[in-house]
């Protein structure tokens, strides 16, 4: 079967003073259509560096080596121009951040950065269209007074209020592929739980594939079907969900969980110290999707 | 009451302090500067009875207190007294040369903003690369002489090895052009003069970018270096992963939170070159207000040295509210200052 998304001996180096330091050593990853699919690891395992691979935006960073395949949709986004990548963010692929409030820009309305969001589509979308739609979305995510909220500086709204508006933004456009970079990490541990249930339902109803980035595994365990572990720019550990919550194969899924046994809002995992386990082969569980 | 009027009134509040301490301290002062005014402007052959009539119309012999009691009082009636250099009311010697100082001011604060904000925003963009590197090395030149340095320097440039523009003055004196505003480039065009018009130009430009040379410098790195902090804000990743185009980024993400923080300074670099304005008008031999003012100020012209004064700290403030205006305008945070409940 075709995947969406299909990334196959994905390395990345970063040029410094240094030299050559590596930052990803081979990734294999892929998501099928509309497939919710989780990459864990620890801080600094290479989890951003993979979403903004996907984005194109690392391609285009001077002192950036990237190198292997990057299929999405059929084509190969490494080998791309940058105009044709740009063509796809905002459009068939989309972005939630970390923090929702600092996500957004202070200066401009919800109302103006919907559209601005939408006419990525159809530049001639109107105003009044693009509130019209809009006000459609942000009923989806149970925001009940949406004029209120359109016509507001992002300052003005609660953290929980944002993460919504910026997941109705992230889908507005009814991207494939939705990259979702430990969204809510800033906000508190309820608010996160609910919008993430929300993003949940939203992605299933529209049939969106998601890339879920996280350092807690039991965020997880809630959303995806799928799960990648990381560690250190390897992917170690690849399965159902389930089954790498009954039965994980590598030391360092072990340790990860041991680790993390709920959601946390803030703060890092405590992550275990290094153990030469963590360096064993990868451990594939059969039965997922890929 | 809304924000912005709530901003404006305050301003307007402190400003009344400001012009009240900065006309009692100039009032004190020039009191202080040794020295007889009648006597310097009546000339050694007066009479002691003629300088004494001059001494008591202008109550110069009464306890300081009770003089600027009667300064307060003309002033509040619009009167700003006679100059004894020119021997006409001071409020028609500072309409006469305020507006070429003006003029030279105005035409160099929006050099400033026109250029140095868009350097700046250049260099941001290609933060890192040769034209970075190229803004950020002329910026450096340009703010490392001050501006009456760079007067002397384009005139002996572009007036005296390359005779492009005229050496001194504002006008070619074959012109004659009646005086409405007082700002030739206005007057020139109301006169309906083009090639008066061109001239007054002409003659504007070199002391204009002498003025301004300094102001766009600073302008164009303190952009370059808000926006580049601004660049490493998540807003501008969460840009870039919508695909916006660059140029679209670094004008609404980059660009626009960035001038608030700015626009306080630039503001406060346009109303420096008033003072800038003086050594520059010096050396173009430009008739604005900076020749009168060394002029009474040389002469103890007391009622002209207070009002040269006031009219410059008026200008002063003026411009303070205006920008503070325009940053109440910019941002949001300001004009919305009461939080919607979410
Ligand atoms: N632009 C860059 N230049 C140099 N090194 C970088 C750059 N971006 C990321 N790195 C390095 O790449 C490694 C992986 O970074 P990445 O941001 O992907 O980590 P992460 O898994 O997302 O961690 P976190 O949970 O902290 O977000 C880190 O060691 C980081 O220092
Ligand atoms: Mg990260």
């Amino acid at each position: 079967m075709s995947n969406l998304l299909d990334i196959r001996d994905l390395k990345l180096a970063f040029k410094g003073l240094s030299g050559l330091s590596e930052v990803l050593h081979g990734i294999d990853l892929s998501i099928a259509a509309g497939e919710r699919v989780a990459l864990v690891g620890e801080s600094g395992s290479g989890k951003s560096v993979t979403a903004r691979i996907i984005l194109g935006l690392l391609q285009e960073t001077p002192n950036a080596r990237v190198s292997g395949e990057v299929e999405f949709d059929g084509r190969d986004i490494t080998a791309m121009r940058p105009r044709d990548r740009a063509r796809l963010r905002g459009t068939e692929m989309s972005m939630i951040f970390q923090d929702p409030t600092s996500s957004l820009n202070p200066t401009f309305t919800i109302a103006c950065q919907f559209a601005e969001v939408m006419r990525r589509r159809d530049p001639r979308m109107k105003q009044a269209e693009c509130d019209a739609r809009a006000t459609e979305m942000l009923t989806e995510v149970s925001i009940p007074d949406p004029e209120r909220v359109l016509n507001a500086y992002p300052f003005q709204l609660s953290g929980g209020m944002n993460q919504r508006v910026m997941i109705a933004m992230a889908l507005v456009n009814n991207p494939k592929l939705l990259l979702a970079d430990e969204p809510g990490t800033a906000l508190d541990v309820s608010v996160q739980a609910q919008t993430l249930r929300l993003m949940h339902d939203l992605v299933e109803m529209h049939h969106t594939a998601v890339l879920f980035i996280s350092h807690n595994l039991g965020v997880v365990r809630e959303f995806a079907d799928r799960v990648y572990v990381i560690y250190r720019g390897r992917i170690v550990e690849e399965g159902p969900t389930d089954a790498i919550f009954h039965a994980p194969g590598h030391a360092y899924t072990r340790a990860l969980m041991d680790a993390v046994p709920r959601i946390t809002g803030a703060g890092l995992p405590e992550v275990p110290e290094v153990s030469d386990d963590f360096l064993a082969p990868m451990v594939r569980h059969d039965g997922g999707a890929a | 009451m809304s924000p912005v009027l709530r901003i404006l009134s305050r301003r307007l509040g402190i400003s009344v302090i400001v012009l009240i301490g900065v006309s009692m301290l100039i009032f004190a002062i020039a009191r202080v500067i040794p020295g007889d005014p009648a006597r310097i402007a009546l000339g050694p052959n007066a009479t002691d009875d003629q300088v004494a009539a001059i001494r008591a119309e202008m109550h110069l012999d009464e306890p300081i207190v009770a003089q600027y009691g009667y300064f307060v009082a003309d002033v509040l009636r619009g009167d700003l007294g006679e100059s004894l250099y020119t021997n006409r009311r001071v409020t028609t010697d500072i309409a006469e040369f305020l507006p070429a100082t003006l003029e030279l001011v105005i035409v160099a604060g929006f050099m400033m903003v026109a250029i140095g904000l868009p350097l700046g925003i250049l260099a941001a963009r290609h933060r890192g690369r040769w034209p970075d590197h190229v803004v950020r090395v002329l910026t450096l030149l340009t703010v490392s002489a001050p501006s009456f340095v760079w007067a002397v320097i384009l005139m002996l440039l572009f007036s005296f090895y390359l005779p492009l523009f005229p050496v001194a003055g504002r006008l070619n004196d074959s012109y004659d052009i009646a005086r409405t505003t007082g700002f030739l480039t206005v007057d020139t065009l109301l006169a309906g003069n083009f090639a008066a018009f061109i001239d007054a130009l002409h003659h504007l430009i070199l002391p204009a970018i002498a003025l301004a040379l300094s102001g766009i410098g600073q302008a164009a790195r303190l952009t370059r270096a808000n926006m580049v902090e601004t660049y490493d804000k998540p807003y501008i990743e969460m840009a870039q992963a919508f695909g916006f185009f660059p140029s679209r980024i670094a004008r609404r993400y980059a660009f626009k939170p960035s001038l608030i923080p700015s626009l306080t300074i630039i503001g406060l670099d346009f109303a420096a070159m008033l003072g800038n304005a003086f050594l520059v008008e010096a050396v173009f031999a430009w008739p604005g207000l900076s020749r009168y003012g060394v002029a009474v100020i040389l002469r103890k012209d007391l009622n002209a040295i207070m009002g040269t004064v006031l009219v410059i700290a008026l200008t002063f403030l003026v411009v303070n509210i205006i920008v503070d205006l325009l940053i109440a305008f910019l941002n949001p945070r300001i004009r919305h200052s009461t939080r919607a409940t979410s």
